[in-house]
């Protein structure tokens, strides 16, 4: 049977999710002897810019006509999209502000001279093609990526925890820190599968891996009212890496 | 008119390219051409706490992700006269050489390096020279697990808090880096053996300004407060506050990246400014790595850039395992983050990131929440020098074919190891 053809790309975001696929140092010449990576070009510099690819990879949210333009271009391509990252399957960290005024943020920073930039409020992935595959994270977790290719490899569809850091965090009997210290802690609200990275360091979950599918977020908004948190403090701090996530 | 254009830079980390346009052998117009979307995270850091900061501004860059966290905790820690502990200090550079490790592992192996030896890729390479590529990603392991260990994650920290760390690693984790390190510093003349036998590049030559900050400790490039720039045997010393002497920056209509300039010069930021500004690292392994390969200071040729990584290299190795011993020595206390009281204040922090000066620069209000941010990178620095690079290179190599200047042009832009997302400017203008 010959190899899967394969298509890595960035659109706007900070290359994290596609490090983290060089970060597979001890497997990397493994995935790559079973899989054909055609076009990459973060790692090469002689791609196939136009060929059909089986499974086309994505990181990066929407932010610019260019971007829409390679994205529809690529989905074209691809008989399976699989959306790379929080900024491709939430928007990520550059969507927190879809409700401001953009050309009065270019000008902000750039002046007068950014009006003519091609610059577009930040959209998710799914918010202008159709995406078979999310594989959130800010970064994506090294081994939810392998296992990804691995049941692709088979012809399987991957599951992920529907269920939210806090279940991860219990299992390893940490203190929480929203009952005990009253911080806004996001575990019991995001998605699961980083081990609880934060809060097993005493740092608050900051909700990078987006919302998680099986929450209860009224007892969680009810244990931070008891705490006396502001519900929109609550909101911005959700809205940091998944503006669509949030139920004002 | 003749135009070379490099399309879409591949084997850089963004969305960059080139533009050269030629009449007759005279090069008329360069443009290096950034085309990231532009994130506007300025918006996002205005009105934030002050713990809320650095897990934004971290991801402007995933490889210098943890430079972008400990420059904004450093700007944070300034505004609000919070003082961190020696051994946050110690764990924070370690932290830093970590990054650099990786970050220079990846830029010299994965992506330099198949230029030299004419292969598009890492893995293109890897089929004919397995132990050059097994040889990078071992380094680079080690790099991302000594972030790991300290930081949290490889790439985006969650372990670096205002004040100090979320949990201070053990002392169990510390011996296995220390191994870890021993088994990498065993590769450093692998590494050279490799690096001095890669064909030279030389076909951008000319005079050029050099910036990084002055290191105090001549071990360590971490602390600093003073930026020196080099240039024709000149040296002027810029202090962290006066920044925008130094980087003067413009927006220009053909980049989302500002670009710098000092007293109307561009100027290089990185390993071989580094190296420029502080020689007196350069002994004992440093110094027979950098006569092996023959790296002169001050250099015209940008391209040495990769030549000054290596040496970097080994010297991180070096650092990282004393700064462990020392940890191990002193014994490591599981101290807590120092406490922050906010308060109205303004901090600006210059670190060295791995490809060069990173500046944050913050005001926070009096609930210590962010009032305005300034943060410039490495690579937006050095936009302004890389065009000229291009400029000379293209003058040097007018007779060529195209595909033969763009190859220069492209490995050029390597050399400079560009963080195009970096370069995208996320801050206010005032």
């Amino acid at each position: 049977m010959s190899k899967p053809t394969v298509g890595i790309f960035g659109l706007t975001g900070c290359a994290g999710d596609q490090l983290v696929i060089l970060n597979c140092e001890d497997r990397l010449l493994d995935l790559v002897s079973l899989i054909d990576v055609r076009d990459f070009l973060m790692a090469s510099s002689e791609n196939d810019a136009a060929c059909a690819l089986d499974v086309a990879i994505v990181e990066g949210a929407v932010l610019s006509n260019r971007d829409v333009e390679r994205l529809r271009e690529i989905r074209k391509r691809a008989k399976t999209l699989v959306a790379l990252g929080t900024c491709a399957v939430w928007g990520g960290v550059a969507a927190m502000d879809r409700g401001a005024d953009r050309r009065e943020l270019v000008r902000e920073v750039y002046g007068e001279t950014g009006l003519a930039y091609d610059s577009l409020p930040a959209r998710a992935l799914h918010e202008i093609v159709k995406v078979d595959l999310n594989l959130t994270g800010c970064p994506i977790e090294k081994d939810h990526f392998l296992a990804a290719i691995a049941n692709l490899l088979n012809g399987n569809a991957p599951v992920y925890p529907e269920y939210p850091v806090c279940t991860e965090c219990r299992m390893f009997e940490n203190n929480c820190l929203l009952i005990e210290r009253g911080e806004v802690c996001c575990g019991p609200v995001t998605a699961a599968g980083c081990k609880a990275r934060c809060p097993e360091l005493r740092v608050a979950c900051v909700g990078c891996r987006g919302p998680a599918g099986d929450a209860n977020p009224s007892s969680w908004l009810a244990a931070l009212a008891e705490k006396g948190i502001d519900r929109h403090a609550i909101a911005a701090r959700l809205r940091t890496f998944a503006p669509e996530g949030v139920v004002q | 008119m003749r135009t070379v254009v490099v399309e879409h830079l591949a084997r850089v980390e963004g969305h960059g390219g080139i533009t050269v346009e030629l009449e007759g052998d005279t090069v008329a117009n360069v443009r290096f051409g950034v085309f990231e979307g532009a994130r506007l995270l300025e918006p996002l850091v205005r009105g934030k706490r002050y713990d809320e900061v650095a897990p934004v501004v971290s991801r402007i860059c995933s490889i210098c992700s943890a430079a972008h966290s400990l420059t904004s905790l450093k700007a944070t820690e300034k505004a609000l006269e919070v003082q961190v502990s020696r051994q946050t200090e110690l764990l924070r550079e370690l932290l830093y050489l970590g990054e650099s490790i990786e970050s220079h592992a990846l830029h010299l192996f994965l992506l330099a390096v198949p230029d030299y030896l004419n292969y598009p890729s890492a893995i293109a390479l890897a089929a004919d020279k397995p132990d050059a590529v097994l040889l990078g990603l071992r380094l680079k392991q080690l790099g991302n697990s000594i972030q790991e260990t300290i930081g949290g994650r490889a790439i985006h920290p969650v372990n670096v808090v205002p004040g100090g760390f979320g949990r201070v690693p053990a002392a169990d984790r510390l011996i296995e880096l220390h191994g870890g390190l021993l088994q990498g510093i065993q590769d450093s003349d692998a590494v050279i053996d490799l690096m001095a036998s890669l064909p030279e590049a030389d076909f951008c030559h000319g005079d050029t300004v050099y910036a990084a900050l002055v290191s105090p400790n001549p071990d360590s490039y971490y602390a600093g407060d003073e930026v020196a720039v080099v240039s024709n045997g000149d040296r002027s010393i810029v202090p962290a506050a006066a920044y925008k002497s130094l980087t003067n920056e413009a927006s220009v209509p053909h980049s989302h990246a500002k670009h710098s300039s000092f007293r109307q010069k561009p100027f290089m930021v990185g390993s071989l400014a580094r190296l420029t500004v502080n020689p007196q690292r350069l002994t004992g392994r440093l110094a027979v790595a950098r006569e092996r390969l023959k790296l002169e200071l001050p250099s015209g040729n940008p391209m040495d850039n990769n030549k000054a990584q290596a040496v970097e290299l080994i010297g991180d190795l070096d650092r990282a395992l004393a700064i462990i011993e020392q940890l191990l020595r002193d014994g490591i206390e599981d101290e807590r983050p120092a406490a922050v009281h906010p308060h109205a204040g303004t901090g600006t922090a210059i670190t060295e990131a791995p490809r060069g000066l990173l500046i944050h620069s913050y005001s926070y209000d009096a609930d210590g929440r962010i009032a305005s941010a300034d943060v410039i990178t490495p690579t937006a620095l050095n936009a302004a020098s890389m065009e000229l690079h291009f400029r000379r290179a293209v003058e040097q190599s007018a007779q060529r074919e195209e595909a033969a200047i763009s190859k220069r042009l492209e490995m050029i832009a390597r050399a400079y190891d560009p963080c195009i997302s970096c370069s995208v400017h996320l801050v206010r203008r005032r």
